[in-house]
């Protein structure tokens, strides 16, 4: 006698309704958006060139990947002494730093930016503070500055980074660290050599993830930069707003997916390289 | 504590001060009593909150985005968790595929999304309406929902379900007295994330939004472009408290310390 087959509880139709729902009000509507970009009396491929050729779209593309790779590069600065310290000093204090660290999730976009727009005024706090430290000898309006779209994009998103690396970082055995400093390597020495690169996954996913956002957010950029960084985001919000160039809004959508899209093969290919579980 | 653990500990305390000064800023705003945003506060008043509870775009938008969030969650779940439990106990290739797309609204950016599905819904004459936001909200909610039912529902042992049917349960009493009980956490917890993020779903909503069908985010950056007094930070400090709480039975549910094990 063969083996029965495991118990099965759910059908393979059991996904036939959402499969329907996500086909109708996902596939098809994204799909539709790449025939979208083209306008009478233009060829299919118009706004692309024109996107890729024009120096002021250009300078926007190069941009956005500007702010996507500064704001990457700073919030995993930020997040990464963190989630080191989630993993190995919190202990039973661990839940009370994970509220900490998703508390900018819990907020609206609209009060964080007011918030870092009151702290970062002329006369706000930080201003102050510089003031009173003798770092500056006149107030600055850093609310309306790139830094503020930069200081407000790592708030927000270095939860995404601190978790990641957690994640992977739980998974290191301490007793690795414990033996390379046995061995006589200095602090220094066994963070750059064993805690470092076997932490590379949550490092990769967090990064992917948050320079993904990063390029789909526009409103810090329009609340806090000052009309002062455009990136593509920016404009297709822009477009939609106040020229109702449909055909040219789609062609920038398209790049901004095209790139998510690369984003997310490079993790695949990454995670499947290395053989990490996803 | 040597030297470079006590700098961790005060790089710590340096973190949560970034982290919570901009969210304690605003809280203090919204009990200010003068008319204009200025930090520290002169003195403590509520007369912002009157004002909030006063002025009727708020109270109909607030009302607006809790029935979309909690509209679009159901339906997420309704429509998510079957395939989840479909997919997460087959080993066909096809069904890694289904999982992929069912959680890719994850990765496409909101306003990309919005967007196509704007043109897409008007093209269908069905554009400006509370079910096209519900559509939008639904997509996005769909991906936290089916992932965390995965997730709860591969780490279950299998042999419980198939005793019960041995010992005679039918089909749907497996499901309903086995099966949705033990992966409620994993429907709660989805669901929550859902919520939570349809609640601030800002980019997905100005898109579809009506003078009727506004969700609060909308109303509150239009009235941003308009005026600038603590009114936006009482609202702001509503909206949080009722995320937070949303966390707390979360914590209960599923626990906090999980999401680090993603």
């Amino acid at each position: 006698m063969s083996a029965q087959p495991a118990y099965r509880l759910a059908a393979p139709n059991w996904c036939l309704p959402v499969l329907l729902f996500m086909a109708f009000f996902f596939v098809i509507p994204l799909a539709a958006n790449l025939l979208r970009t083209q306008s009478p009396g233009t060829g299919p491929f118009f706004y692309y060139i024109k996107l890729l050729t024009d120096p002021y779209y250009a300078g926007v593309l190069w941009e956005t990947l500007k702010v996507g790779l500064i704001t990457t590069f700073a919030t995993l600065l930020v997040g990464y002494p963190v989630a080191f310290f989630m993993v190995r000093f919190a202990g039973r204090w661990n839940a009370l730093i994970v509220f900490f660290v998703i508390a900018p999730l819990l907020t609206s976009i609209i009060m964080r930016t007011f918030g870092w727009r009151v702290l970062l005024a002329r006369r706000g706090l930080l201003n102050t503070w510089l003031l009173d430290w003798g770092l500056i000898s006149r107030p600055q309006n850093i609310a309306d500055d790139p830094i503020a779209v930069y200081i407000g994009l790592v708030h927000v998103l270095v939860p995404f980074m601190v978790l990641s690396i957690a994640a992977v970082l739980q998974g290191v055995d301490v007793s690795l660290e414990e033996s390379a400093r046995m061995l006589g390597a200095g602090r220094l020495r066994t963070f750059l050599h064993v805690t470092l690169p076997l932490s590379m996954d949550g490092i990769a996913t967090g990064c992917i993830l948050v320079f993904v956002v990063t390029n789909g957010s526009f409103l810090t950029m329009l609340l806090l930069g000052g009309g002062k960084i455009k990136t593509l985001a920016l404009l297709i919000y822009q477009q939609f707003n106040t020229t109702q160039d449909v055909a040219f809004a789609a062609a920038m959508g398209n790049i901004l997916m095209l790139v998510a899209a690369i984003c997310f093969a490079l993790q695949f290919h990454l995670l499947r390289h290395r053989g990490v579980k996803t | 504590m040597s030297g470079p653990v006590l700098m961790l500990f005060a790089y710590m305390a340096l973190f949560m001060l970034f982290i919570t000064l901009p969210i304690a800023a605003v809280v203090v705003i919204s009990f200010s009593d003068s008319s204009f945003i200025a930090f520290p506060i002169t003195g403590l008043s509520l007369k912002w909150y009157r004002h909030i509870v006063e002025y009727q775009p708020f109270v109909t938008s607030l009302a607006t985005s809790i029935e979309l969030a909690l509209a679009s969650t159901v339906l997420g779940a309704v429509l998510g968790v079957p395939a989840a439990l479909a997919l997460a106990r087959s080993r066909r290739a096809l069904a890694g595929v289904v999982a992929n797309l069912l959680l890719a609204p994850l990765s496409v950016p909101a306003i990309v999304l919005g967007f196509a599905l704007l043109y897409f819904l008007s093209a269908l004459s069905f554009g400006l309406s509370f079910g096209a936001l519900l559509i939008a909200h639904t997509v996005a909610g769909i991906p936290y929902i089916v992932r965390t039912v995965l997730a709860t529902y591969r780490a279950l042992p299998r042999d419980l379900e198939e005793c019960a049917s041995i010992l005679g349960a039918t089909r749907g009493q497996v499901l309903w007295h086995l099966t949705l009980p033990m992966v409620r956490p994993g429907i709660f917890a989805g669901g929550m994330f859902a919520v939570l993020t349809s609640l601030d779903n800002l980019p997905l909503s100005f898109f579809f939004g009506t003078a009727t069908t506004n969700t609060l985010p909308v109303v509150m950056l239009s009235y941003m472009e308009n005026q600038f007094d603590p009114s936006i930070a009482a609202i702001s400090t509503v909206q949080m408290l009722i995320a937070v709480s949303c966390l707390f039975v979360l914590d209960r549910i599923y626990g906090v310390e999980r999401l680090t094990a993603v």
